[in-house]
């Protein structure tokens, strides 16, 4: 696919949101997290995710799937978002540079990779297996000084 | 001479990583059974079961109201960031195209923290950062 037509394609600009959208989170997050301590900046993010969540159920007219394990599966990627989300804000409240803190811990689908081959039973590729050395050589990059 | 050490950031980074690493499996487990809105929407849930363990007992109007809607935006832009990344995979986009584009998001940070943030990066952290991305680009595919 050329360029020009990427560029006219609706799920590249919402990809291109999404960059944005987070990348402005871990800015912001960093700011706030220079005052507000890590537990009340995700006590404070809950309110803030709140209103999306409440756009999203009302245009689904209020319904949603009753599938026990999907719900649970939710919950728990809430919960354990929320704590990594604190423990990132605690992360920049140490006061390590924002960029490096924030590229490190994007490194998160490595341990979903390790998961995955390890309960799913999932094969690791050839490509992933070079993404775990780029991590490996990112982390004792990062540890130099 | 540059020596190994941990920074003091590495550990609640290494929750970051081990947390949100769970995150991206149970992700991958929930869509199995419910739409990834609802997903969205129960995530938003679990967040509310933290609350009472989040709550420190301080009043938050005691921090800056530039520090309080610093933190209230960043949460919407996350949650709209998800949604945004959702949507995309809903008009089309190959989720092992979407996924990795999406994961390039610490390049936002990297290109606006010094006029933000006033932080510089070292040429050694710029090339651990190169490294970060291109593993994470990997990794999602």
């Amino acid at each position: 696919m050329s360029l020009q037509a990427t560029l006219r394609k609706k799920w590249f600009w919402y990809s291109f949101l999404c960059v944005v959208c987070w990348g402005c989170w871990a800015i912001l997050e960093k700011m706030a997290s220079t005052e507000i301590p890590e537990q009340t900046v995700q006590f404070l993010f809950t309110f803030g995710a709140l209103p999306v969540a409440v756009v999203l159920l009302t245009a689904r007219g209020f319904k949603l799937e009753k599938n026990a394990k999907g719900i649970l599966c939710g919950l728990g990627n809430g919960v354990l978002a929320g704590v990594g989300n604190a423990a990132l804000a605690g992360a920049y409240r140490s006061g390590g540079n924002t960029s490096v803190i924030t590229a490190a811990t994007a490194m998160y689908p490595m341990i979903t990779v390790l998961l995955a081959v390890t309960i799913l039973r999932e094969r690791l590729t050839n490509l992933h297996k070079l993404g775990l050395v780029f991590a490996a050589a990112a982390f004792i990059l990062f540890s130099l000084q | 001479m540059a020596h190994l050490s941990i920074p003091s950031w590495c550990w609640p980074a290494a929750l970051v990583l081990l947390t949100w690493g769970v995150v991206g499996l149970l992700q991958k487990l929930s869509t199995n059974y419910i739409s990834a809105e609802s997903a969205l929407i129960w995530l938003v849930v679990g967040y509310i079961f933290l609350l009472p363990w989040l709550y420190s007992g301080r009043s938050v109007f005691t921090y800056s109201t530039r520090s309080l809607a610093f933190t209230l935006i960043s949460a919407v832009l996350n949650t709209l960031g998800a949604w945004a990344l959702l949507t995309a995979m809903k008009s089309g986009g190959k989720a092992s195209i979407v996924v990795p584009l999406t994961a390039l998001y610490p390049l936002v940070v990297v290109v606006c923290s010094p006029a933000i943030l006033h932080e510089s990066i070292s040429p050694l952290q710029g090339v651990g950062i190169l490294c970060a991305l291109t593993s994470v680009v990997l990794l999602s595919t």
